[in-house]
């Protein structure tokens, strides 16, 4: 085995704990499960709103403030969703 | 809860309190020739949330208007008194219409800032967009 392989293995070693997660990382996680429940809540209120306004017990304020807020929370949704797809898609076409 | 979801409700809230406003606008307007009626006015004041809301506006209770009421000479009113007075209403419609020009003014201006605050919104997402 030459010396210069060796070195890389050792090297490459080393560089292992680097890339290792946190022990008690709970970043991304639970960061995530945030996110996502704010924007059920905000949608869920858009939608309540809505049936509220149509039945007559909600302002007509509270349905554009409440459609412009879910506007808002599903357009982030989906801009970010088509960023994690195009993102899976570049993993898959990089030759192995 | 994000800044544009801020300024959202904030602008909500502004519409919300002009519209009460112009309610009791059209109120005043239609009784002003009730015997006896006191026009309403409504405060606006600063509802301060728990820590990191933001600050919206609110109507308060309604007042009454404190203005002595017109005295009309109408003696065959049947609430006309011994000297052929009785109490109309205090309302100056003058003061009304100049009130519900500002209300709609302002109104407009909360609409314009919500209308600013969707657009901005929407042009920050569509800089993911390709």
């Amino acid at each position: 085995m030459e010396i210069r392989s060796l070195s890389a293995i050792q090297s490459y070693g080393s560089a292992r704990p680097a890339t290792m997660p946190a022990p008690n990382d709970a970043g991304l996680g639970t960061q995530g499960n945030d996110v996502f429940r704010n924007f059920v809540d905000t949608v869920q209120n858009g939608e309540n709103t809505a049936i509220n306004a149509m039945t007559g017990s909600a302002d007509p304020h509270a349905l554009v403030q409440a459609l412009a807020q879910t506007e808002l929370a599903v357009e982030t949704a989906v801009v970010v969703r088509n960023k994690v797809v195009e993102a899976y898609q570049e993993i898959l076409r990089m030759p192995v | 809860m994000s800044d544009f979801s801020k300024a959202i409700s904030i602008s909500a809230a502004g519409m919300k309190a002009q519209a009460k406003r112009l309610t009791h606008v059209s109120e005043n307007i239609a009784n002003a020739d009730t015997p006896g009626y006191r026009r309403k006015t409504v405060p606006f004041r600063l509802e301060n949330g728990p820590m990191n809301q933001p600050g919206l506006v609110t109507v308060g209770r309604v007042q009454l208007d404190r203005t002595p009421l017109e005295q009309v000479y109408d003696p065959t009113h049947p609430l006309a008194d011994d000297s052929g007075h009785y109490e109309a209403s205090n309302v100056d419609l003058m003061i009304e219409i100049a009130d519900a020009r500002e209300a709609q003014r302002s109104y407009e201006a909360n609409l314009k800032m919500f209308d600013q605050v969707r657009q901005m919104s929407s042009g920050l997402m569509d800089l993911l967009r390709n």
